[in-house]
């Protein structure tokens, strides 16, 4: 008899979502994270006695209470979390802004089509529309690869708008360089604009706390520390896995969460791990300001998603950091946040991995150091300068996040191509999380409770 | 197990996966999903929490048997008589 039933490489949030549900009907799971902390790429660490966060900018998909069909509440049914006694707090606004026009939107699908009414007159019909087509399509059921460009162009017809609703959609969700797929966009249309974004109360270190709990009160067997070295084959079937130390685990089942070129090296599966690599990485910047400074910037902004072209080149840039468009997110703006001595001002753009990797070590520090200052200052001009008044700053390179989560080339979307029925050669080996296609926290969740539910339990 | 016990573990389970589930209404007859609004991804909970508790063993295509209150019993009735 194997050690386990179910090992699953990976304390992301797809692996202890995925966890929970096989720990929850009784199959004895093995997680196995290299970290001693989980949480992934969301995740959180300490500098100087202060705990930061490593990502949560806003979770998506917002849906009150109650309301049982939403994917959020499924979600939390689907772990056995109480909905009811899970704390949210909403965004107030959040506004995409680009050289000629604005649209503010929140959890009110309502605002966004007001402004599209104010901004874009001719085109509110075809927005209506645009709706109509996205609530009725089925993104789920696999389909063949369709431009999210050409349909938005067919349905709306209104360039500066597609551009605009584009943006927030591929910064939060897009492993691909220019277009998206139709089903992808269906998704995250759905997440941000009929939903929406929230922070849970709290940091992302209770909401880990509350998934890996509910982990183990289950029963579930969580191992920090535990890198895995070797994914074990044994003729054509998994047997199990083998960490750095040398020790070998036997499972009758392996879900891996580290994605497709992680996977590629566990297994020595014969596929070209480049054709894997995602194209789209970020840096990303935290600055602690004095909280009234933060209030007067933006006031009741929570997330900014600004464009200083016409169109969205949503590609790797040819330089370190892309700073013609990017993202501005506060996270103390958000409705019945309570006010701190210092709040977080958050800033993203696209980087290119390459060049950032080629840097030797000390010339690494010095242009970290230096984007880091032109990314605030560049962010000071869509928001107004707040560069001195940080008190305290860090940013994560593509580099630094590759080396933290082995993603690889820091590509936090992944890969291109995705594994959406979660299978491999291996009859007893899957995939879940970024590289199986669902993205984002929820995504992430989601991800892990369809895999497990689908080849598992069933 | 009598028709009247299985009826309420067959409760106390949807209970158990849904915090907002309310009987007051309820028709035994009619289809359950559409009267408490669940989805499959609860029925496959409804079939995973009949196995870990009794270890019975409901196959895919005869998902459709727990569709209402009443039919639950009826399918159930035999695999539960010694439970
Ligand atoms: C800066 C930043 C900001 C973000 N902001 C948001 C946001 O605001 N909202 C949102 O919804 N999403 C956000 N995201 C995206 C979101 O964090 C991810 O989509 C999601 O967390 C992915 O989860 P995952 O489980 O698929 O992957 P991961 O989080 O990458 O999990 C994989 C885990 O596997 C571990 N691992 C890797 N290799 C091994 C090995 N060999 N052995 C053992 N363990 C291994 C890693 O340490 C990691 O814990 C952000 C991401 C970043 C980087």
């Amino acid at each position: 008899m194997a050690d386990y039933q179910l090992i699953i490489i990976g304390g992301g949030l797809s692996g202890i979502a995925a966890g929970i549900r096989s720990a929850r009907f009784g199959l004895k799971t093995l997680l196995l994270e290299q970290h001693t902390i989980p949480g992934g790429l969301n995740s959180y660490y300490y500098r100087q006695g202060q705990m930061l966060e490593t990502g949560l900018h806003a979770m998506t998909n917002y849906a009150q209470p109650g309301d049982k069909r939403a994917p959020l509440n499924r979600l939390f049914r689907q772990l056995k979390l109480s909905r009811k006694q899970f704390t949210t707090h909403e965004q107030y606004c959040s506004e995409i802004r680009f050289p000629d026009a604005s649209l503010r939107f929140s959890n009110q699908p309502l605002l966004l089509e007001e402004e599209i009414r104010t901004s874009f007159p001719a085109a509110v019909d075809r927005f209506s529309r645009l709706k109509e087509l996205v609530a009725a399509y089925d993104p789920f059921t696999p389909a063949p690869w369709r431009s999210a460009r050409n349909f938005l162009a067919e349905t709306l017809g209104e360039p500066l708008l597609e551009e605009m609703l584009l943006l927030p959609l591929m910064v939060y969700g897009n492993a691909e360089e220019h277009d998206m797929d139709l089903g992808q966009f269906v998704i995250m249309f759905r997440s941000i604009f009929m939903e929406g974004f929230f922070r849970p109360a709290g940091t992302i270190r209770e909401f880990l706390s509350l998934l890996t709990n509910q982990y183990r009160e289950f029963g579930g067997e969580l191992r920090y520390r535990a890198l895995v070295s070797e994914i074990v084959r044994s003729g054509d079937r998994i047997q199990g896995v083998r960490l750095a130390g040398g020790e070998l685990i036997s499972a009758d089942a392996v879900l891996s969460t580290v994605g497709m070129p992680g996977t590629i090296a566990l297994t020595g599966w014969d596929l070209p791990a480049k054709a894997y690599g995602g194209q789209m990485s970020f840096m990303e910047t935290v600055s602690l300001v004095p909280w009234e400074v933060a209030a007067a910037i933006e006031p009741r902004r929570t997330i900014l998603f600004y464009n200083t072209r016409p169109t969205l080149c949503y590609q790797r840039t040819d330089s370190f950091l892309d700073l013609s468009w990017g993202v501005i997110c506060f996270p103390s703006n958000f409705v019945g946040v309570e006010a701190e001595p210092y709040a977080q001002i958050r800033n993203t753009n696209a980087a290119n991995y390459a060049l950032w990797k080629a840097a030797a070590p000390e010339e690494y520090r010095e242009l970290k150091a230096a984007w880091t200052r032109a990314a605030v200052d560049n962010a000071g001009t869509v928001i107004g300068a707040y560069r001195q008044e940080v008190v305290y700053q860090d940013s994560f390179t593509p580099l630094t996040i590759e080396r933290y989560t082995r993603k690889a080339e820091g590509a936090i979307y992944g890969s291109p191509l995705k594994i959406k029925d979660g299978t491999t050669p291996w009859p007893n080996l899957f995939i879940a999380g970024t590289d199986q296609g669902y993205l984002g926290i929820v995504g992430a969740m989601l991800s892990g409770v369809t895999v497990v539910n689908q080849h598992l339990l069933q | 197990m009598t028709r009247d016990e299985i009826k309420d573990v067959i409760l106390e389970i949807i209970e158990d996966i849904d915090e907002d589930a309310e009987f007051d209404n309820l028709d035994a007859d009619a289809p359950l999903r559409d009267q408490l609004d669940l989805d499959s991804m609860d029925f496959l909970d409804i079939v995973m929490e009949l196995r870990k508790r009794y270890q019975l063993q409901i196959p895919e295509d005869e998902y459709p048997e727990l569709a209402s209150l009443t039919s639950c019993v009826n399918y159930l009735e035999p695999k539960l008589k010694d439970a």
